[in-house]
């Protein structure tokens, strides 16, 4: 990653992009969850005939 | 020189998390399981897991919403002033949004993965805590604790229905027990944190009716309670494990609650007996939803 001279992300930016970054990684994480999740359920009421 | 008002920080997945209450949760988590459990019919793993996952959520919501609702409250008592809206840390409508999103989220996929009924039942528990309980009965009537605990009763019922789809006797008595074992538990902790109430004008029991009344109310809820409790076995819904546990716990529960009538101290360090009730009336609940399911399980 090149960093530019003379322009050093504020104290208040860094957090601002953990949490962005944090959270952005959270919700990707719950979509595949819930991607996986609707399958197995299909798959489950395909099974019981439901 | 115009200042700009800097960007506020994206909400922290903690405080998000502590938002739906997980401590209130592990108790409507388990209470659901075991209903389901209970169930005669059992579902595919993946459903009962999807069914139990909704309800957590539904309870995460109703908690996120009582705490939107509350902050103003909150920042009042000691107890609840470091929650994440009236520390600081998250803003109302953040928490609104993550709020209405989780509830509305839980009511249709549980709809889409067991059956209208649980999801109707899940939506009316989530709406029953913030709409009857919170918002109207909390600051009104010292009451709210007898009527808002239907709210927490309803796991039980909710996980029976996502098995089996049908509302039946033994998930009703299941949803009494918790209805009547809600008062003692909470008059319990609202006496030795008294004064976090009534400076945050809360008309818990203790304010308006003062302690020796809700001492004896305690023990007269605990009686009717443990009675309730016991009542699945002779009416031949359960077997003799539940009934010999549920008579045991039964006994020691108004035991505590004897003590705590007979106590008429009025400073918190003094309140060892309510103390205890409080701890012990949460052990009591694991144990009997516990006891139900080695029941079933064990006995059928």
């Amino acid at each position: 990653m090149t960093k530019i001279v003379g322009e050093e992300p504020k104290p208040e930016q860094e957090v601002v992009r953990a949490r962005q970054r944090s959270q952005a990684r959270i919700t990707a994480w719950l979509l595949g969850g819930f991607v996986v999740l609707l399958f197995l359920i299909t798959l489950a009421k395909i099974t019981t005939g439901k | 020189m115009q200042m700009t008002k800097p960007a506020a920080l994206p909400a922290d997945w903690r405080d998000l998390y502590a938002l739906t209450k997980p401590r209130v949760m592990s108790l409507v988590v388990f209470t659901a399981l075991c209903g389901l459990l209970a169930a005669p019919a059992m579902p595919p793993f993946v459903i009962g897991f999807t069914a139990i996952l909704c309800i957590a959520l539904g309870a995460g919501a109703a908690g996120a919403l009582n705490q939107w609702y509350e902050s103003d409250l909150d920042a009042k008592m000691k107890r609840t002033a470091n929650r994440p809206i009236p520390s600081g840390r998250l803003d109302r409508q953040t928490a609104l949004h993550f709020a209405v999103g989780l509830g509305s989220f839980s009511v249709i996929l549980m709809e889409l993965a067991t059956n209208w009924l649980a999801a109707v039942l899940l939506a009316s528990s989530i709406l029953f805590y913030v709409l009857i309980y919170t918002v109207w009965l909390k600051r009104r009537t010292a009451q709210n604790i007898v009527i808002g605990g239907a709210a927490g009763a309803f796991p039980p019922l909710i996980g029976w229905v996502a098995a089996t789809g049908r509302i039946e006797l033994l998930p009703v008595l299941l949803f009494a027990i918790i209805f009547l074992w809600t008062p003692p538990h909470f008059w319990a902790l609202s006496l030795f944190v008294r004064s976090d109430y009534a400076a945050a004008n809360v008309p818990m029991m203790p304010v308006v009716a003062g302690y020796a009344a809700t001492r004896r109310q305690i023990l007269a809820y605990s009686i009717i309670m443990a009675a309730a409790a016991v009542a699945p076995w002779p009416l031949g819904l359960t077997g003799w494990i539940y009934g010999g546990v549920t008579a045991v716990l039964g006994l020691i529960f108004i035991a505590f609650a004897i003590a705590v009538a007979r106590n008429d101290a009025t400073e918190p360090k003094m309140m060892g007996p309510e103390k205890r009730l409080f701890a012990f009336s949460i052990l009591y609940l694991f144990v009997l939803f516990a006891a139900l399911v080695a029941d079933r399980w064990l006995l059928a």
